[in-house]
């Protein structure tokens, strides 16, 4: 069988967020900072049940009342300019 | 900056039957949506009831649209938040065009779907179903000629069914193949439980099947034993619970998807693979509330099921732990566009009472507050069985941490 994309911004797949566990031994977190899953354009919003669900299957970490992977501004792609502030007040 | 009362994220049916309430108090009110049209979720829906009546999503969104106009409501399209900060006594809503300050924000941004990736499910032709019900509901463009729907429940059993009224045709609907994400939604068993549970409310046909029998466990196991070959026909569409979609084929853009047959526990039956040739595919892989920036402003969330994931913590009157953050619609938890416009109509009365000092409102709120559930208890579309539960829940771990 083909491999699975998880996260297709990075183009991550199951293999790749597999074998970094395998390799590192890590937490979810370190595990998607290491395969920058979730991390990419759309800023998890179409994978992150996904990547959510791989990590908690391959780190056995319990899904918390926390959100697994912390949301951070902005959440949404933002050109510097606009960051900046230099089309606003 | 300008002052307002309220800045409402979102111009779903719970956005705007928020502002409705807050500008007929003629509370000063931003409505800010990334769409170019305001309605939200709301768009692109069209089914029919089970009394024989329609739910026409873009007249339900016109007729709220056309409401809020009327109170001179400032909606601002095609603006996306991407942060919201927390000052001393005040807010201020970060967009890609501008900041606007308010005293309070209700947060109203929906639900999103859930991937259910599968081999091949990043091809050009696969697109979630949702995105097939808002191309052909909301910008009528054809999805394509041929298209199999991956993924068996309420919400794709009724895009389906949309999509088949716009003319496009389907080749049936199929389970996902098993894999670590996919979990419940390949499972046959998992699969035909939540139906059942839910098919008397269900604007379905295939879903009525033979509901009163399948409610005992022996039954469901003998209809997945025997499930026929040709699936179940809903509107003369296959509903397979014993065939599931291993793979999405193609070069530069979908051709077709291997389809396998699979045991009632979900196991693929080796050497049953066979080749359907489509040039789209719809994923379902459900829905889960947006709640990015009420995370973002920090408000506490739970892990809750039968609300469709994390959930910002709130009670019923719609207002989160975080003084002047409320929440209203499907980022409290999935359900239909009804019950999320009665949440909306309590956010904006909470806000109301909140801001000025009008007595009537608190029993206004009340009374809405009793319509949410009423609406809930009267609902065709129910996304999750245990939907009552879900809601005691969270409403109690509102109280434990308010003390
Ligand atoms: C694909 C899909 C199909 C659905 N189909 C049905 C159906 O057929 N029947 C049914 O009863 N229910 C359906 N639902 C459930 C649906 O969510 C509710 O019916 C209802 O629309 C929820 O209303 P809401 O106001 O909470 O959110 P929504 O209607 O989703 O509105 C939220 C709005 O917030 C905006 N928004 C989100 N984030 C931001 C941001 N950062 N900045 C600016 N704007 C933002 C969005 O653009 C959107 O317009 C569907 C949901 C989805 C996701």
């Amino acid at each position: 069988m083909k491999d699975v994309i998880i996260c297709r911004c990075e183009e991550v797949s199951l293999t790749d967020l597999e074998d970094a566990a395998k390799k590192y031994n890590c937490s979810a977190r370190e595990l998607k900072l290491r395969t920058r899953a979730g991390m990419g354009f759309c800023g998890g919003r179409t994978c992150r049940p996904a990547v959510d669900k791989v990590l908690t299957s391959i780190t056995g970490e319990d899904p918390t009342n926390n959100i697994p992977l912390k949301v951070a501004p902005p959440v949404r792609p933002l050109s510097l300019s606009d960051l900046g502030g230099v089309n606003h007040d | 900056m300008k002052m307002h009362d309220v800045v409402i994220i979102g111009a779903g049916p719970a956005g705007l039957s928020a502002a409705i309430q807050c500008r007929t108090y003629d509370l000063s009110v931003v409505v800010i949506d990334e769409f170019p049209k305001a309605g939200g979720r709301l768009l692109g829906q069209l089914h029919e009831e089970p009394n024989g009546e329609w739910w026409n999503g873009i007249k339900e969104s016109n007729l709220l649209i056309e409401e809020a106009e009327n109170l001179k409501t400032d909606i601002r399209l095609g603006v996306s938040v991407h942060h919201v900060e927390r000052l001393e006594n005040h807010y201020v809503v970060h967009t890609n065009t501008e900041h606007v300050a308010a005293k309070t924000v209700l947060i109203a941004t929906g639900a999103a779907e859930s991937a259910a990736p599968i081999p091949g499910w990043t091809l050009p032709g696969v697109m979630s179903i949702g995105a097939a019900q808002v191309m052909t509901n909301v910008h009528r463009v054809s999805v394509g000629e041929k298209g199999i729907v991956v993924g068996v429940n309420v919400l794709s059993a009724a895009i389906a069914r949309e999509l088949q009224l716009a003319g496009v045709d389907l080749h049936s609907m199929a389970l996902p193949a098993t894999n670590v994400v996919s979990e419940d939604q390949s499972n046959p068993r998992a699969v035909m439980e939540r139906l059942v549970r839910i098919a008397h409310l269900a604007p379905s046909k295939f879903i009525q099947f033979g509901s009163k029998f399948a409610t005992f466990e022996f039954v469901r196991n003998i209809a997945l034993n025997f499930y026929p070959k040709d699936g179940i026909k809903m509107w003369d569409m296959p509903i397979h619970l014993r065939k599931a979609i291993k793979e999405i084929n193609g070069t530069d853009r979908v051709e077709s998807v291997t389809m396998v047959d699979v045991t009632p526990d979900g196991d693929i039956i080796r050497n049953t693979e066979r080749t359907i040739e489509v040039d789209f595919v719809c994923i379902a892989g459900g829905l889960y509330p947006l709640g990015e920036l009420a995370a973002v402003v920090g408000c506490p969330f739970e892990y809750n099921e039968a609300l469709g994931g994390h959930v910002p913590i709130h009670n019923e009157a719609m207002e989160t732990p975080i003084d002047g953050v409320y929440v209203a619609g499907n980022i409290t938890g999935i359900e239909s566009a009804k019950v999320a416009r009665e949440q909306g109509k309590v956010a904006g009365l909470s806000i109301v009472k909140a801001l000025t000092d009008n007595a009537e409102v608190a029993e206004k709120v009340d009374a809405a507050i009793t319509n949410v559930q009423q609406t809930r208890d009267e609902a065709t579309i129910q996304f999750h069985p245990e939907i009552n539960e879900g809601r005691a829940t969270i409403s109690a771990s509102f109280e434990q941490l308010i003390k």
